[in-house]
């Protein structure tokens, strides 16, 4: 948080505190006129009162002032806000792979479900495209903001087959995304890229755009499926799915089962949809002050502080 | 012979307990009948009155009119816990019942009143002397129990705030003395009624004030805590009353407005007052 007029806090919070001094002060020559009591400590302890309404109205007008205070020194806040009109590319990997049952039910299963909990967590107004790649990338949804059109296309995705065109996927899902401000890509992959172009020449291309690229690996190691047309096993490379990441300015991250992959996609849906900006926090401080000081004035009457 | 003279010299007759409960008549008693009364434990025998007995059916004593003057003794609690009050102050009320007590004193009697830590002899003076200390119970109790003759009438007024709390290791020393003073004397405690027994006249956050101390404190009064107060003094009335009564003491309940009027309700002369608050 960042003042405007710093000056003004400390002169403010100042004033302030000379106010409550003079209040209790005051109070405290009233006690003069306060009722006299034979004991007090009798009274005290025959009619008290668990709850230190003194200390709470006393704590409401101090906070109610603090909140003047702070509002009159203008207070700036950077606030995560979320972004309306922006647009997020899913790249879903359908390489043969993503058929291995090492994530339950498989890992393409585990994907749709986590593409499908990333939709629902977006905030509307988002546009989406889905891309599906395996040995080439195509666009299965065109971006759009209307979430169950982007659900219903997620049934023409591809069952897995064939190879990992990483690259391809990256620059499919680049050229799909409109020219908004706030655009971002997310990559589902389980594999090594063996296709098409190279992601490390792509990513940094996209990058460069201001597009924003997170990279999610799923699958865990040994799932004994090889590379089609290979004899190597289908293993994530996960020093290029991070670059990648780093190129987009985005993070990687690797999921071990389904629930973490959904919990991966949702956190990525609100981080990806949401810029920090800052706030002018002066008229929701007085707002604030000026209703804990009516509940307080009210809650005096309440208790008989005034008049 | 006024109506409170005559009762407490009733007072300074009726037997009373020594020890472990047994009555022993008071020595003392004069010459000049006054009047017949029926029979009350602990009265001597041989002034049982054989002949009204057996025309009334029940024992009935001969009571004399006692012919040594009467001591009448007197102490009063002047802290500030006292100088409270609602219209007036329970101090001045205890004015009241010292002027009515040593009014009661005929030209052979003896007044005295204890201040601080010495006897003030003599009616005026008695009235007018004031404590130069800060009331201390124990200290006045030891006094009293020390100098006051055997036989004497003595009256008390106080609040009962420094009277330690029965679970408190200083109560039974307390106790004792107050054992101690009854068995030497005819005791009577009017006991200083709180002036907002019947109620606080408090609402919502208010500051309250301590006689004695002048510590003040913010409370907050509720209505459950009024009822919770107006309980409290009704209980702690009834503990001192029983503590007091325990000790052979007679006790009344010092009303503020009549200081008079709480010494003979004290002494029976009038109704009693309702000693537990209304609605408690």
């Amino acid at each position: 948080m960042s003042f405007a007029h710093p000056f003004v806090l400390a002169l403010t919070l100042l004033a302030v505190a000379a106010l409550l001094w003079g209040l209790r002060a005051l109070d405290r020559r009233r006690s003069a006129d306060a009722l006299a009591y034979s004991n007090l400590a009798f009274l005290e302890a025959a009619a008290a009162t668990r709850v230190p309404w003194p200390a709470i109205v006393a704590g409401v007008w101090a906070l109610a002032a603090a909140c003047f205070g702070v509002a009159l020194a203008g207070p700036h806040l950077v606030a995560p806000v979320a972004v309306r009109d922006g647009a997020v590319a899913l790249c879903i990997d359908t390489s043969g792979s993503m058929s291995a049952t090492d994530v339950q039910p498989t890992r393409a299963d585990a994907a749709l479900r986590a593409v499908r909990a990333f939709i629902d967590s977006v905030p509307d107004g988002t546009r989406i495209s889905i891309v599906a790649f395996s040995s080439s990338a195509a666009v299965i949804m065109p971006a759009s903001d209307d979430k169950d059109a982007v659900r219903d296309a997620l049934a023409r995705i591809p069952a897995p087959n064939g190879g990992t065109a990483i690259g391809d996927a990256l620059d499919v899902a680049a050229r799909s995304l409109p020219p908004v401000r706030h655009r971002a890509i997310v990559l589902v992959t389980d594999g090594v890229n063996n296709a098409g172009s190279d992601p490390l020449e792509v990513a940094p291309q996209i990058g460069a755009t201001g597009t924003t690229i997170d990279t999610v690996g799923i699958g865990t190691s040994g799932s004994g499926l090889l590379i089609p047309g290979t004899s190597e096993e289908a293993d994530l490379d996960e020093s290029a799915l991070r670059a990648v990441a780093e190129a987009g300015h985005g993070a990687y991250a690797r999921v071990g089962d389904a629930d973490a992959l959904a919990r991966r996609l949702s956190d990525i849906a609100r981080s990806t949809t949401v810029e920090p900006r800052r706030i002018d926090a002066s008229f929701p401080l007085a707002i604030a002050g000026g209703t804990i000081m009516i509940v307080a004035t009210f809650g005096a009457f309440g208790l008989g502080r005034f008049p | 012979m006024n109506g409170l003279r005559a009762a407490i010299v009733r007072g300074a007759r009726r037997t009373r307990r020594r020890g472990d409960g047994v009555h022993a008549p008071r020595s003392g008693d004069g010459y000049e009948f006054v009047q017949l009364r029926g029979y009350e434990e602990g009265d001597d025998p041989r002034r049982i009155d054989w002949a009204a007995t057996a025309r009334v059916g029940s024992l009935q004593t001969r009571v004399f009119l006692e012919e040594t003057s009467l001591v009448l003794a007197a102490f009063i609690d002047e802290s500030a816990s006292m100088r409270v009050g609602r219209k007036r102050r329970l101090t001045d009320a205890a004015d009241d019942a010292l002027r009515a007590w040593f009014g009661a004193a005929e030209s052979e009697d003896r007044t005295l009143r204890i201040v601080d830590d010495r006897i003030v002899n003599g009616t005026r003076p008695a009235l007018h002397a004031r404590a130069a200390r800060p009331f201390d119970l124990r200290r006045t109790l030891t006094f009293a129990a020390h100098v006051l003759p055997v036989g004497a009438s003595l009256l008390a007024v106080l609040d009962g705030f420094d009277l330690p709390a029965e679970e408190s290791p200083s109560a039974g020393p307390v106790d004792e003395l107050l054992l101690a003073v009854a068995a030497r004397c005819d005791a009577t405690v009017l006991l200083a009624r709180d002036p907002w027994y019947d109620g606080l006249p408090l609402r919502g956050l208010r500051r309250v004030r301590d006689a004695e101390s002048g510590r003040s404190r913010l409370l907050y009064f509720g209505r459950r805590a009024r009822e919770r107060f107006v309980a409290a003094v009704a209980e702690r009335e009834k503990r001192l009353t029983a503590r007091f009564r325990n000790a052979g003491w007679r006790v009344g309940a010092l009303d503020e407005t009549d200081g008079r009027a709480s010494l003979d309700r004290a002494f029976g002369l009038i109704g009693a007052l309702d000693f537990a608050p209304a609605g408690a």
